[in-house]
């Protein structure tokens, strides 16, 4: 079952990781961190100016992707409070193209993890990342400050192996 | 088979509560009609977003043309289908028009596509037929109200 993406927000809502595992576009050979499509129309200019534009807006488009999400997470998660009761917890939605998972500490620390539609429930998998992967390589990690402001602290190298591994033996 | 049906919700296509049925106490908190219409515009907009927010947007390849060598236009993003949640399931159904029917119902509930379909059925039938209907207004209409809840109700009894 193929993981899309995975989120973590703080209790401020702001995203402070962002990991994606996409497949690169099947018709141009890019380099995974460059989403400009627009840009390959053009033949390539050998100075480094017109690359620099690209990463920029695919930075931009990634933050607001994550705010866009954070934003649809945080109205469902109220909605389904409303609805279901204090104790009811927003679990996954589904579109046609991908799935959406959440999962939610008592310390308001959100995790949230997109995968096809055919996968299972990622809860205990998310609920595994926070124990194994979030408090023993963040949260006692000495060195990292106790709120991640801007992502400080998260993106060790202990974690990020951690998580890719993890990740890579679901798929 | 067993399978409850909690409420059904309808939105028109700017996001305005036109219909608010509740068929089973105690599966939902009840709301007040104020709630009900935040709750609609809400869920308006949230489905509006998780439309956009497909991480393989960017994967599609140029032109997909399709088996007689004619570009075929790519399926439109959809938005929320399904919503899981401890204590219930939400299923939305968007048509073409943007009309959006919510189905709330427990969380074993299983075909609820069909059960959606006969909604939509009776929809189109006393709802849409209706000469007196208005279209995007709020539905008043005494026929659908009583097939809708026998319909329901068939459903909420037979488990």
């Amino acid at each position: 079952m193929p993981v899309y993406s995975f989120f973590i927000f703080d209790r401020h809502t702001e995203c402070i990781y962002s990991k994606h595992w996409l497949p690169p576009p099947p018709d141009r050979p890019l380099p995974p961190s460059s989403f400009g499509a627009q840009q390959q129309q053009q033949p390539p200019v050998p100075s480094s100016q017109p690359t620099h534009p690209p990463s920029a807006a695919a930075a931009t488009s990634a933050a607001n992707d994550a705010k866009l999400t954070f934003g649809a997470v945080f109205s469902l998660r109220n909605m389904v409070r409303k609805l279901g009761g204090d104790d009811d917890a927003f679990i996954s939605y589904r579109t046609a193209s991908y799935k959406l998972h959440y999962y939610e500490t008592p310390a308001n620390l959100r995790f949230v993890m997109l995968t096809d539609t055919a996968s299972l429930s990622m809860r205990n998998v998310m609920h595994q990342i926070y124990i194994n992967l979030w408090v023993e390589y963040v949260v006692k990690n000495p060195l990292a400050p106790v709120e991640h402001k801007g992502g400080a602290g998260v993106r060790n190298e202990l974690f990020e192996l951690g998580l890719d591994q993890f990740i890579r033996g679901l798929m | 088979m067993c399978m409850t049906v909690f409420a059904l919700i309808i939105i028109n296509k700017a996001g305005g509560l036109i219909l608010n049925r509740t068929f089973h106490e105690g599966g939902l908190n009840q709301l007040s009609t104020n709630d009900y219409l935040v709750l609609a515009g809400t869920f308006h907009g949230v489905h509006a977003i998780t439309a956009r927010l497909d991480p393989l947007k960017n994967q599609i390849s140029a032109t997909p043309t399709a088996p007689g060598g004619i570009p075929s236009r790519p399926e439109p993003p959809s938005g929320l289908e399904v919503m899981e949640t401890e204590n219930f399931r939400l299923q939305c159904f968007n048509t073409l028009t943007g009309t959006k029917f919510l189905l709330f119902t427990d969380t074993t509930q299983v075909n609820v596509d069909v059960t959606m379909r006969r909604i939509y059925d009776l929809y189109s039938d006393y709802v849409m037929k209706n000469p007196f209907y208005q279209t995007e207004m709020p539905i008043r209409c005494e026929t659908f109200d009583r097939k809708l809840l026998s319909y329901i109700r068939e459903i909420n009894n037979n488990r």
